[in-house]
Order: structure tokens, then C-alpha cells, then sequence
């Protein structure tokens, strides 16, 4: 089997060529595996700052070669106590840009292509190329948007069931300090982002009026200087973090509030801090949860051991605590749910389908408002929405969903006996009937 | 020039400026320079060791490309250690980098002073017989050692300090020193100045959370005999007493005084972890008790006198809705209360010192300052000889670890970790490292794993086929993911032990990169 | 779990055949949750809302309110409400368009209201901050002062505060302020 030549992949071959036991249902071990994770498997690596360095690093020293890397931020001198492909010199340049070149000069074979933007800018479609997306990021938002466009690409059969080659699993790392975490999605199979989004605690915001009036701590004049005072000096021009002189206007004026009130602690750096929401980040933090992501990534392509199920958290602030916790899938979750399949005639107008709707023995679903794709077809309310869509009712509805065999709706109406409605938001698969393209298989993405 | 501030700024935010110095002061020195301890010093570099010794004997070879990333192309043939040091050298300028072109080994056998140079040894990929030698030697020389072993899947990290004491312990979650049900002269006279059933809305709605539920606990306890709300029933009769004095439902400062009734709750006093430390028999001083013990043996006088059976006081409260003026004089107490709780330490501490006949002075008055803020929270962590681990091991904590559904797999990669060694030791390569049919290996490792077994005093105990088997498929392959977990691992524990914040793990780390049920053992 | 290069042709064919082609547009799961807040608001007489964006755009709208009692009564006050796309984890920003004198309310319009930020849930919904706003109209207080002048006159002499509030409705100068007429 394997060759007797010195290869680089003297230590993975021992994993990818050897058959195991505690190994995943796909695994089929020997030198094609290997071979074709270099040469198929295609990996998208979110962020390249913190984690998507050590991702983009662990990814190429564990048999991947095609690697993209999206990062729409340049770099900072406060990155280099931890982003380790960045140095002094590269201070100003886009990240994705230097962190793929880096990670290719080391590596031989390894082929980077960096994106320097947002990923809001890409196509949808940008992301339907990779076999595994891995998310080295610390927004919500930007989870939330990725989670969103990769649950889009899934498709469930007739019963309900995810259609394999349209799942597009992710792998998602965060830290903050000594701690951190690391997941598996498998959407249609684990729990996706948006069905968990509860495992974020929301951020802390001081009561403006606790700013205006009775400030305590140093964070609440700094706040006050930045949410309050700012606006009422500078009628118009908006507040840029990233501008020092703007920093340190936010920081003097705190000073001042802070003297007066006779209160302690303001620095500059609690300013920069509590104003930019800098979540203190460390190297050794981010190479665990990268490393465990990369493993992650490796496993599911490749099958070599089982998969995380499905969310670890790790705390190394006393000891090391690491636990790893199955979560389940919201069935109802909007964004990788199957929703209600709807099979209906070209012809069926708009009004007849919310009518449909109410009759319809899975929804029961009355005074539906509908919405396709950021579309609003109809809305029963308020008056003025109604007003503006009412037009829509008598069009059919696969004109309204511009002719498309199959597609994803939003409905949201009222369910339930008189006594106890209940108002419910609701996830359809529509497919319309006799329109070429159309199999028994259903889209069920589009969130 | 701010730039090594800027640079450092979000690890600053973690352990400060004193952290930072420790780092920068400290010596590191790295046996084994493969991907595990390539990126143990990455992560060190960069947050601005000091400096940094890489000893490694070997040359690179084709395959260390695959799996480290410190090395290239045109490393192959040259000295692994002279590679890698070049490249971490890159990582930060500010960093002292050293390498020496020489095997673990030969320095363990030949030269056991070497090692007494550094402030810690970071000692990877090194076999049982050979740690076992240079854990005694880093005791002897009073080095801080930390094992690290990427092994396929598996690996571990384990520290080997005599005594490891530390002061800024930062727990993640701790009770505020408030002494609500038990407030000194000052802060009860503080209370006695509000009237809860003040008629101005605004009055009643800015009076601190911390005056409520002094005045409350007060009330209670003047009703019930002089003791606490304990019972579960007594505990939502307090709150319910809580939310009767409420006179607007938005009365944010009434709803934190409810939410932190528990702070009511807690027993006067010290901890049994606290009680330990003053207990233990290095607060009996001798000559050469090191400062911290100097501390504690003042504490536990302090504890028993001016304490009144409490520590020294915090000095800092939590944000409470209340006006400013009120916040601030409540602040203003806690602080008054912590610096004259804090003097009569310091005082007990220049004592302490002249009896032993030490510059009464030796200890900075900032450093007794910290050691009074974080006098609740101190932690002492001692870590056996490895050598005491293997020979005088605890067979129930074994047995449980082993038949414990959650601990069972990482404490059967404890034996084979342990197994893997053995084998090597026996038939001069470790289990599957060779490719090839892997029966063969796959009994005599099952046969080893009984043998360590045995030896532990776990006789009849096994492990399952599926791990062993497991076991042989990793052939000793370092894998990089597996090395960057350990090595983050291991470097982390190398901050915490060098700044002296945190609370560095107590026992042996077992990672299980199967399904990541990775456990701290502790034996 | 995935059998990633068995179906790489598939996924190929199928890629081909796709009928549905590139999405124009995607929505986030924040306004699907919005869409349903929307269509479920059952707002008292004094507010209407408005979409200036037009039927497609739920993310960014205007509530005005016409206060039919209390000091405000008969003024019109415009807010804009900008959700966010991990709404409801995140509230709507919420400004006064409007220039107004009120206790809780400062001149450049932001609101103390404690649901837009330390009391916000998920559980929670448009209509209720609508509502919220509207009772600041009806019940301003002076517990949680924005503007300090204003509410030290409610606290002090509430027939002062009506005096100004009245002067500023019709339009006029308080101190050194002047307000636009919004009645």
C-alpha cells in the first residue's frame, strides 16, 4: 500500500490508509482517500484573524489543498500577540491576502486563493463550491449570515429527510480569553446556528438614562462620552472606532464625567475596550479551538474517526475543563427545517393559496401573510402593507414567485380552535405541478 | 514607543502588565522540537517570552514537513532545532531565541545541571523512563516542568511542580465580599441612614441593593432567633418579604436585591478551601517559608483576631442600580474597610518576617495588598513525582476512573500511553509504526496494557479491543492538529504557571480526539 | 457522516439542472421574525407605521405617534426603527426623528426605554416597544431623565413642564432650544 519513499504525509497516512474501529460510517481508508481529499475536497475558511490563521495552517498540515479564505479586515498591530502569519511590516494589508501567502510558502502543494471582502459580497453561489465551510469568526451576525446561506443549499426528500449531497456541513470556533468553543453542524442532521442562536448571551447595555444621570462605574462615562455626548457636540458626524482622535475625544470627555462624579478606573484602554467591545484574545486559546476545528474538518471529509457531537466548550481559566454536549435540532427551526411541503397548479392564484392554506390538515393556518425571498406577496396587516399587496392576490402565485418549479415561501397566520389561536410563522416547500425540472426531490433551504 | 502596549494590548486585558513582566523575564527551554513542541513555543513567542532554548538532536527529515510548520523544503537534512528556532525567531523580534543541536536524552543522562538555568522546561515526545529521570532533576533544581505528548488521536499534559501557590487565581465566578448578614460598625451605620419606606419614588428606587438587604437580613434575623433564611421555604419567604417593598414594578434596585438574596444566604466565615491553606503545614514558618506562606500564616492570625473568623475584606462591590452619591460612599466604605483590614495584615507580615530574622521590608506592600484583595480566592496546587504516580498509584481512584462511563476511554489512553512506551522499550519501535499487518502488535500492546495494569494494582481490569486496536492504527503518528491542540494546551499552562495567575491544571490531561471527551485525571 | 466525493458528480449534475438559479435576494431569519412581529401588530389609534423603503424593505420603518391625552396631546412624533439582522438576539435601534421636549427623551432622540437596551428579550416583540413609546408620551417620568431639565420641572412643577411642553408643541424657544412646531 502505502510507499516506501519519505512523503510528507508520513504521520496522516497512519490515520487515512489504516483501517479502525472507532472510525465514521463513510470511512474507506488507503492511498485514494488520502489522494482525493488533496485533490477534491475544497475547504472555505471564514476570518482569517485569530483562528483562521491557525485554521489555514492546520487545514494544509492535515491533506487539504484547496483552501479559499474570506476576510474583508487589514491587519492591526494588536493582532500579532496571536495571528502568527502576520508580521510588523504587514501592518495595513488585507489579512486573507498575507495569511495565504504565508501559509503557501510553508506549505508545498497547498493552493490558497484569499478574498479581501465581505461576505456579503460574494454569490450565494461562491459558497455552494466548498465541501466544508469552517468559521473562524467573532460576530453573531456573521455566523448567523453563513449559517444562513449554507442551510440554503439543503434539499429534503418527499419524507422529510435531508438530501445527502446537499448538506453542506460547518465547523465553527470562537474564543474569548482562556475560553472557547467548537462545533459541528451538519445541517438538516445537527442542530444549525440559528436553532441554538440562544447559546449567545445577548450583549450588556447600560439604561441611557443610568449614563445621563446616574453613572457609577468607569465603563458608564465612557459610554455616556461615546453614545450620548458625542452626538450632542459633533451635530451629524458620526463616531469611527477605528479614528484615534475620535477615540480620544470619547476618552478625555470620560475623564471629565468620571472627575466629576468621583468615580475611578478610566484608562484609555477600558475606553478602547468598552467602546470597541474587545474581547480579550490570546494564542494559545485559539490554537486549541482551531486545532479542534481542523480535526473536525478532517474527520468529516475524510470519515478517519467519529465526528464531535456536536458542541464542545472549553474553559481553561482554572484546570481545563472541556465538555462536549449533544444539542438538538429545533424541527421547526426556519433557517434548516424542512417546513411543509405544498404541492400546487401553476394556475392557483395567491388568494386561492392562502385559502389552501387554512384548509391544509398539516397547517390549518388562517390569515396567512406571505413572503417570498425578502418579497412581501401579501400581508394582512397593518393596513398600509395591506393595502400595498392586495394587488398580488389575484396574480398566480408561480407568476409571483418568478416561474420557478420549486422554491421556499413564508407564511405567518393563526392556527387553532377559536378558543386558543395561536399565531405561528411557518416554512413551505412549494412545488408547482407538470413544470419541467421538477422530481419528486424538494428544495427546502432559501431561509 | 506604545507599540509592544498596542501589540500586546488583548493579552494585556488578560493577565496585565505584571503578567507581561513575567513572561518577558522568564526562560524556556523545549525538549523535541517536532509539531507539539514547535507549537507549544509559537504560542509563547508570540505573547513575548523572554527567551526560548530549542534542543532537539535531529535532523529533518521529508516527512516533519508534513506535520510542522515551523519547517520547509530547505530545511530537509539540516538540524531541526536550528530550523525551527529560526522561524520562531521571526514570530518576535523581542524574543531571545536559542537552539541546541543535541538529543533529550544524551542531556538528561550527561548533564543534569543544564537544566537548572531555566525558569521552565517544556519537555515533548520524551519516553517514561526518561521523563521519570528528568523530573527528578527539575525537582532538585527547583525548574518548572510541563510533559506534553501528541500520540494519533490521544496525547497528554501533565505539570510537574513542587509547590505551585498562587494569589491572582481569577475564578470565573466568585461570591462578592459584601458581608451583607454580617456588615461591620461603618457599613451598618451607612445602612442605618436610609428608610427603606422612604415615600420618594426616586429615593426608594436608587437605594443600593447592598443597603436592602442589609436592612432585610437584619429584620429577618430579629424575627427568627438571630439565624438566616436557610430552608428552601425560608429562602422564598425572604424574597417574597423582598418584593413586598417593592412600590413600582420597575424598581430595578428591589429586582437585583432579589436576584442577589443568595449573597444573604451564605454563611458567615471562611471557605474549607481557605480553612485548608491557613491549616496546612507550611503556614508553621520556618526560614525558609517562601513569601506567600509568610502571608498566609499572617491571614490565619489575622482570621483568628482583628478577622473575627473572616478574611480580610475585598474592598470592591459589584454595579448596583443606585444614584451616583450613594454608589460611590458605599464604594468608599468597602474601600476603607479593605485598606484597614489590609494594614493589620501588612503589619502581621513585617512581624512575621523579623521573627524569621528577614528584612521586615522583603515584602512590597503592594504585593501584601494583592495577596488581601485575593485572599478568598488563594490556590496552592503540588504535583506528585511522576515517578511517586507510577509506583504509589491510588487504585480506587483507577478502578472508579476506569468503569466511570465518562472517564473510561481517556483513562485507557492513560495505560496505553503508558503501554505505547513499555512496547518501545520491549521491541525497539512502538505498536503500528511500521506499516504492515498490525496483528501481531495489536497483542503483544494488549498483553503490555494488562502488564501496566497489573502494576497499578488493577488486576483483571482491561481495555476495550476497539481502543487497543485504535492504538496500533496511530502508530506514534504526530499529527498536526493533535500537536496544535496539545501544544496549546501545554502553553497555556506555561502562562499560568510563569505569571502566576489562573489555576494551572492538578492532574494529567487526556486528550481524546475520537469524540473529544478529553479529561483532566487526577491520580 | 458525509459522503463527500461520492456525490461530488452528482452534486455537479445537479448544480447544471438547477432551476431555480442564484437567489436575487435571501432573508435573514431576523426578517422572517420581523415579517410575523408586522403582521401581528395591533397598534392603539395614535400610532400608525410606515414603510418609506416601500413592501420589501421591513427592516428599516417609522412609527409616528399622535398622543391623545396627557401633556403631548395632539403633537406628532416620528420615530425611525432599524432592526437588526439577529433580531429579535439584538433590539431595534430607536430614534426621535422628531425634536421633542420630554423628560425622557434627549434632543439629538435617543429614548430611555428599557426595553431597547437593558431590559430587551427575545420574547419580546415591535408591539411592544411601540407601546412602550407611546406611554412615554402619556406617562413621561422623572426617574429616568434624559433630558435633566425637563425632568427635574416634572418632578418639581409639573404645570411648568406643561407650560414648555405646550410652547414647544406649537413651535418655539425653550432656553436657548428651539423646537418645530409639531402639532
Amino acid at each position: 500500500m502505502a510507499d516506501t519513499a519519505p512523503s510528507r504525509s508520513r504521520d496522516l497516512d497512519k490515520l487515512l490508509l489504516r483501517a479502525g474501529n472507532l472510525v465514521g460510517p463513510t470511512f474507506e481508508p488507503g492511498a485514494e482517500l488520502r489522494d482525493d481529499l488533496q485533490e477534491y475536497a475544497r475547504i472555505l475558511v471564514v476570518g482569517a484573524g485569530g483562528l483562521g490563521c491557525e485554521l489555514l495552517k492546520d487545514l494544509a498540515l492535515s491533506g487539504f489543498k484547496n483552501l479559499e479564505v474570506i476576510d474583508m479586515d487589514r491587519i492591526e498591530v494588536s493582532n500579532l500577540n496571536r495571528q502568527f502569519l502576520f508580521r510588523m511590516e504587514d501592518v495595513g494589508k488585507p489579512k486573507a491576502e498575507v495569511a495565504a501567502k504565508r501559509v503557501m510558502e510553508r506549505v508545498s502543494g497547498v493552493n490558497i486563493v484569499p478574498h479581501f471582502c465581505r461576505i456579503e459580497d460574494k454569490d450565494i453561489s461562491f459558497y455552494n463550491d466548498f465541501n466544508i465551510i469552517v468559521l473562524g469568526l467573532d460576530s453573531i451576525e456573521a455566523r448567523s449570515y453563513i449559517n444562513a446561506v449554507a442551510c440554503s443549499f439543503l434539499e429534503y426528500e418527499t419524507d422529510d429527510k435531508p438530501r445527502e449531497e446537499t448538506i453542506k456541513p460547518m465547523v465553527d470556533g470562537g474564543t474569548e480569553g482562556f475560553k472557547g468553543h467548537a462545533r459541528v453542524i451538519i445541517p438538516g442532521v445537527t442542530p444549525c446556528f440559528e436553532c441554538t442562536i440562544w447559546l449567545f448571551p445577548p450583549q450588556v447595555k447600560f439604561p441611557l438614562c443610568t449614563l445621563a444621570e446616574t453613572p457609577r462605574t468607569a465603563a458608564h462615562c465612557i459610554e455616556y462620552a461615546h453614545l450620548i455626548k458625542w452626538d450632542e457636540v459633533h451635530s451629524g458626524k458620526s463616531f469611527d472606532p477605528d479614528d484615534p482622535e475620535h477615540m480620544q475625544w470619547v476618552y478625555s470627555e470620560a475623564v471629565k464625567r468620571a472627575e466629576l462624579f468621583g468615580i475611578p478606573g478610566v484608562t484609555y484602554s477600558l475606553t478602547q475596550g468598552v467602546v470597541k467591545n474587545i474581547i480579550p484574545a490570546i494564542a494559545s486559546t485559539n490554537a486549541i479551538i482551531s486545532a479542534a476545528c481542523a480535526l473536525e474538518t478532517l474527520k468529516i471529509a475524510s470519515g478517519c474517526s467519529k465526528t464531535l457531537s456536536n458542541y464542545l466548550t472549553y474553559n481553561g481559566v482554572a484546570g481545563l475543563h472541556i465538555k462536549v454536549t449533544e444539542f438538538v435540532k429545533d424541527k421547526d427551526c426556519l433557517v434548516c427545517g424542512p417546513g411543509v411541503l405544498i404541492e400546487l397548479d401553476t394556475l392557483v392564484t395567491l388568494e386561492k393559496f392562502i385559502n389552501l392554506l387554512e384548509e391544509h390538515p398539516k397547517l390549518q393556518l388562517a390569515k396567512a401573510s406571505v413572503t417570498y425571498r425578502g418579497k412581501n406577496l401579501y400581508m394582512q396587516a397593518p393596513p398600509v402593507l395591506e393595502e400595498m399587496t392586495r394587488s398580488n392576490l389575484s396574480l398566480p402565485l408561480y407568476d409571483l414567485m418568478d416561474k420557478v418549479a420549486k422554491d421556499i415561501l413564508h407564511v405567518t397566520g393563526v392556527t387553532g380552535q377559536s378558543d386558543k389561536k395561536t399565531s405561528c410563522l411557518r416554512k413551505l416547500r412549494v412545488v408547482f405541478r407538470g413544470v419541467d425540472g421538477v422530481t419528486d426531490m424538494d428544495m427546502a433551504g432559501g431561509a | 514607543m506604545a507599540e509592544p502596549k498596542t501589540k500586546y494590548d488583548r493579552q494585556l486585558r488578560i493577565w496585565g502588565e505584571q503578567g507581561q513582566a513575567a513572561l518577558e523575564k522568564a526562560s524556556v527551554c523545549l525538549l523535541n522540537c517536532g509539531p507539539t513542541g514547535s507549537e507549544t513555543l509559537k504560542n509563547l513567542v508570540l505573547g513575548g517570552i523572554g527567551s526560548i532554548t530549542v534542543i532537539d538532536g535531529s535532523k529533518v527529515e521529508v516527512g516533519d514537513l508534513g506535520n510542522n510548520f515551523m519547517l520547509d523544503e530547505s530545511c530537509v537534512g539540516q538540524s531541526k532545532a536550528k530550523s525551527v528556532c529560526a522561524f520562531l525567531q521571526e514570530l518576535n523580534d523581542a524574543v531571545k531565541a536559542k537552539f541546541i543541536e543535541e538529543y533529550p536524552e544524551a542531556l538528561i543522562e550527561m548533564n543534569p545541571p543544564f537544566f537548572s538555568q531555566f525558569t521552565l522546561v517544556v519537555a515533548t515526545q520524551l519516553g517514561e523512563e526518561k521523563m521519570i529521570k528528568l523530573d527528578r532533576i527539575c525537582r532538585e533544581a527547583n525548574v518548572m516542568l510541563i510533559f506534553a505528548r501528541s500520540y494519533g488521536l490521544t496525547g497528554f499534559v501533565r505539570i510537574s511542580v513542587k509547590e505551585h501557590t498562587v494569589v491572582e487565581s481569577k475564578p470565573d465566578h466568585f461570591l462578592d465580599d459584601l458581608r451583607l448578614n454580617n456588615p461591620w460598625p461603618e457599613l451598618r451605620k451607612f445602612a442605618e441612614t436610609f428608610d427603606l419606606n422612604v415615600p420618594d419614588p426616586v429615593a426608594h428606587k436608587h437605594t443600593p441593593y447592598v443597603v436592602i438587604l442589609i436592612k432585610m437580613s437584619e429584620e429577618w434575623t430579629n424575627s427568627h432567633g438571630g439565624s438566616l433564611p436557610s430552608t428552601r421555604e425560608e429562602k422564598r419567604e425572604f424574597k417574597e418579604l423582598l418584593k413586598s417593598k417593592m412600590v413600582a414594578i420597575d424598581e430595578d434596585n428591589y429586582k437585583e436585591a432579589i436576584e442577589a438574596s443568595f449573597k444573604v444566604f451564605a454563611p458567615p466565615g471562611i471557605s474549607s478551601d481557605l480553612q485548608q491553606i491557613i491549616n496546612d503545614s507550611s503556614a508553621e514558618l520556618s526560614s525558609t517559608s517562601s513569601d506567600f506562606w509568610v502571608m498566609v500564616a499572617a491571614l490565619k492570625e489575622f482570621i483568628a483576631t482583628e478577622g473575627g473568623g473572616e478574611a480580610p475584606l475585598e474592598g470592591s462591590i459589584p454595579d448596583m442600580t443606585s444614584s451616583t452619591e450613594h454608589y460611590v460612599n458605599l464604594q468608599k466604605i468597602y474601600q476603607a474597610k479593605a485598606e484597614a483590614d489590609c494594614l493589620a495584615i501588612e503589619q502581621r507580615v513585617r512581624n512575621n518576617l523579623k521573627k524569621l530574622g528577614r528584612e521586615p521590608e522583603s515584602i512590597s506592600k503592594a504585593t501584601i495588598k494583592s495577596f488581601c484583595r485575593n485572599a478568598r480566592k488563594l490556590k496552592v496546587c503540588r504535583y506528585r513525582l511522576l515517578e511517586d504516580e507510577f509506583s504509589n498509584p491510588s487504585v480506587p481512584d483507577i478502578q472508579k476512573y476506569l468503569t466511570d462511563e465518562d472517564y473510561s476511554v481517556a483513562m485507557g489512553f492513560y495505560i496505553l500511553l503508558r503501554a505505547v512506551d513499555r512496547f518501545a522499550a520491549n521491541y525497539n519501535n512502538y505498536p503500528g509504526e511500521f506499516d504492515g499487518p498490525m496483528d501481531e502488535d495489536i497483542s503483544r500492546l494488549k498483553t503490555t496494557a494488562v502488564s501496566v495494569l497489573n502494576d497499578l494494582g488493577c488486576n483483571g481490569s482491561t481495555l476495550t479491543e476497539d481502543l487497543i486496536n485504535e492504538m496500533c492504527r496511530f502508530g506514534a503518528a504526530e499529527l498536526h492538529a493533535v500537536a496544535a491542540f496539545i501544544g496549546g494546551v501545554a502553553s497555556q499552562e506555561v502562562i499560568k504557571l510563569i505569571t502566576k495567575q489562573f489555576v494551572p491544571m492538578c492532574g494529567t490531561f487526556i486528550f481524546n480526539g475520537i469524540d473529544h471527551k478529553s479529561q483532566l485525571l487526577t491520580l | 457522516m458525509i459522503r463527500l466525493f461520492k456525490v461530488k458528480e452528482k452534486q455537479k449534475e445537479d448544480a447544471e439542472n438547477n432551476t431555480g438559479g442564484t437567489p436575487v435576494k435571501k432573508q435573514c431569519a431576523g426578517e422572517l421574525r420581523l415579517h410575523k412581529d408586522i403582521t401581528e401588530l395591533n397598534l392603539p389609534e395614535a400610532c400608525k407605521i410606515s414603510f418609506p423603503n416601500g413592501q420589501d424593505d421591513l427592516m428599516n420603518f417609522e412609527v409616528s405617534i399622535k398622543p391623545d391625552e396627557g401633556y403631548y396631546q395632539n403633537g406628532t412624533f416620528v420615530f425611525s426603527f432599524e432592526v437588526p439582522p439577529i433580531y429579535p438576539h439584538d433590539a431595534p435601534k430607536v430614534k426621535c426623528k422628531t425634536k421633542v421636549y420630554h423628560p425622557n427623551i434627549d434632543l439629538e432622540g435617543n429614548v430611555c426605554l428599557n426595553v431597547l437596551r437593558e431590559d430587551w428579550k427575545p420574547v419580546l416583540n415591535i408591539n411592544t416597544i411601540i407601546y412602550g413609546l407611546y406611554h412615554l408620551f402619556t406617562e413621561p417620568n422623572h426617574e429616568d431623565p434624559l433630558n435633566h431639565d425637563a425632568a427635574e420641572l416634572l418632578r418639581d412643577s409639573p404645570a411648568c413642564l406643561e407650560t414648555n411642553v405646550r410652547m414647544a408643541l406649537q413651535g418655539g424657544y425653550i432656553g436657548d432650544e428651539y423646537f418645530e412646531p409639531v402639532m
